[in-house]
């Protein structure tokens, strides 16, 4: 029954995986795996651009996710009880491309854009700042929304009768909150944080659009080697972009144990 | 004990009582304590619910010690208290083990523990064995009258199973439509109902007719009873009707169905229609005709509204 879905996923993802492998390893003058060379890796790594673009994407993501799982669980406990269609509305983020809200961020937030005209010259520079806020906000306004439909998906009726149950016996709303919602929501919040974090740590087309000139994201950054080295750049991107994969499986690994580890030691 | 028909409000009204519905007028007092002003997990009311409820993500020994857990008392002797409970419900072999793989009884009996564990001023019971086995009711039901009889722990209990009230309940409440019809012992009820719906509720034959000369008159039979003549409301329960041979109106068994225990007989005579349940031995046929006895001791008049 999986098997379509893991054919289709190991062809799509594992072939593309494969393939970055391959060319980064590939000699700059080409060559096959017979002539292999850790040339690219080696200048990806020596390249300060690419340490700059590394932090900068770890920051960015670590402020997106945490703040959109926050806010996700926050907006996720309100709505739980409201309507389908307030429910939906909460969704209605989901389905626009990320380019297209960046767009519309730039067009909204950028120094002379249509907010700084309906409302005056704006506070804070969103779109280019150093720290990335316009690219955090973003992916915010984007990834709530996905992880608050995670989150209602187990916050169903089940939930409510438990909680139901937990305040007939004495359990008050922040006992609740802690042993009955939180055991609840805390895998589907993790896994869909991690799922985020991924997506926006490898992301590109919104710090494109809205993220300062430099530092670079490792997206970003892999576009920009491309262009910049004709010879060389495909490898050194593709070094870039595992580097970045195996830094996400890493950091997913890593949060997963911490996890285990921290297990609220009342419920074991 | 709290008894009605299906949509009666019983479950309406353990919600109220543990606050997990609003009131929109009327006031509950509890003790002295007027308690319809109090969140739910402030008014002391345990429930043990149609499901148990349990949480998954904790061991047996945790779901029966929750309400110990929001009072702060230390895990070792949340556990140990809770091991006692889980020993009193039968299921001391199981403690230590998570909620996964329980039938639907061990679940119901662990929401029980559960339940007592808190140590409530009022235990309420909404329908706790509809979802338990037809064979391991009447253990569950005979443990939860122990249980409530040992700790005197006041308990409301709501079923739509007339019999289950009967046997639970010392004082049952009939409920239907959101009120409450009448309230007094099982027998009272089920033998001297006050109201028509009542007697129909409690599974009463519910025959009117007009009395006059010492005879209840109906459509195609009349039955001798006492009391003054006019038009009267009398119901008797299936199991007081006798059939015999000899004296008493004929009628014909329009349906007979084996239950087991006994078989329920439809008689008929012109428009009126009695049920009878005799002992299975001695069962008439369908279509066979049989001599009937509304006996005096059985007869109830229902008083005129």
């Amino acid at each position: 029954m999986l098997a379509p879905a893991v054919g289709t996923t190991l062809l799509l993802f594992g072939g593309a995986l494969a393939g970055a492998v391959e060319q980064s390893f590939t000699p700059p003058l080409g060559g096959g795996l017979e002539t292999w060379t850790l040339e690219s890796w080696r200048q990806v790594l020596g390249d300060p651009v690419f340490v700059d673009a590394f932090w900068f994407s770890l920051r960015t993501t670590l402020v997106a996710t945490l703040v959109s799982a926050g806010l996700a669980l926050l907006i996720a406990t309100l709505m739980r009880t409201r309507s389908a269609a307030m429910r939906t509305a909460v969704a209605f983020p989901v389905p626009v491309p990320h380019l297209i809200v960046a767009v519309v961020a730039v067009l909204w937030l950028a120094p002379g854009g249509l907010a700084d005209r309906v409302l005056g010259t704006l506070p804070l520079n969103l779109v280019r700042d150093q720290l990335g806020l316009g690219v955090v906000l973003v992916y915010v306004f984007k990834e709530t929304p996905f992880l608050v439909l995670l989150l209602l998906a187990v916050m169903g009726r089940r939930l409510e009768e438990q909680e139901e149950m937990a305040a007939v016996h004495g359990i008050g709303r922040w006992g609740r909150l802690r042993w009955v919602i939180w055991p609840a929501v805390r895998a589907p919040l993790l896994i869909g944080s991690m799922i985020v974090a991924a997506f926006v740590f490898s992301a590109f087309e919104v710090p494109l659009a809205v993220g300062p000139n430099y530092p670079p994201s490792l997206g970003t950054y892999a576009l920009e080697v491309t262009k910049s080295d004709a010879i060389g750049g495909a490898g050194q991107a593709a070094a870039a972009l595992l580097l970045g994969a195996v830094a996400s499986i890493a950091f997913a690994l890593a949060i997963l144990g911490l996890f285990k580890a921290r297990r609220e030691p009342d419920e074991r | 004990m709290v008894v009605g028909p299906s949509g009666a409000g019983k479950t309406t009204l353990l919600r109220a009582i543990s606050g997990l519905e609003t009131l929109d007028s009327g006031r509950i007092d509890l003790g002295g304590r007027r308690i319809d002003r109090l969140p739910a997990h402030k008014r002391r009311c345990a429930v043990v619910f149609q499901e148990p409820r349990l949480l998954n993500h904790l061991d047996l020994l945790d779901n029966v010690g929750i309400s110990l857990l929001a009072r702060g008392v230390p895990r070792k002797d949340r556990r140990s208290r809770a091991a006692e409970l889980i020993d009193q419900v039968g299921l001391g072999e199981l403690a230590g083990r998570g909620v996964k793989g329980l039938s639907g009884g061990e679940q119901q009996r662990v929401a029980l523990a559960r339940a007592l564990c808190a140590e409530p001023d009022l235990l309420l019971l909404d329908e706790p064995l509809s979802a338990v086995d037809p064979n391991r009711r009447a253990s569950l039901m005979e443990l939860i009258l122990e249980l409530q009889s040992d700790r005197q722990v006041t308990t409301v209990s709501v079923t739509h199973d007339r019999a289950e009230a009967a046997e639970m309940g010392q004082h049952i409440a009939l409920l239907i439509d959101g009120k409450v019809l009448q309230s007094a012992e099982p027998a009272v009820l089920f033998e001297r109902p006050e109201t028509e719906r009542a007697a129909r509720f409690f599974g009463m034959n519910v025959i009117s007719g007009k009395v006059g000369g010492g005879h209840l008159r109906l459509e195609g039979c009349e039955f001798p009873v006492s009391g003054p003549d006019g038009e009267a409301v009398f119901s008797i329960r299936p199991e007081s009707v006798l059939l015999r041979s000899g004296a008493g109106p004929e009628m014909t068994v329009v349906e007979s169905v084996y239950l087991g225990s006994h078989v329920r007989l439809r008689l008929r005579a012109g428009q009126t229609e009695i049920e009878s349940h005799v002992r299975p031995g001695e069962a008439p046929a369908s279509g066979e005709k049989v001599r009937v006895c509304l006996p005096e001791s059985g007869l109830w008049r229902i008083p005129e509204p």
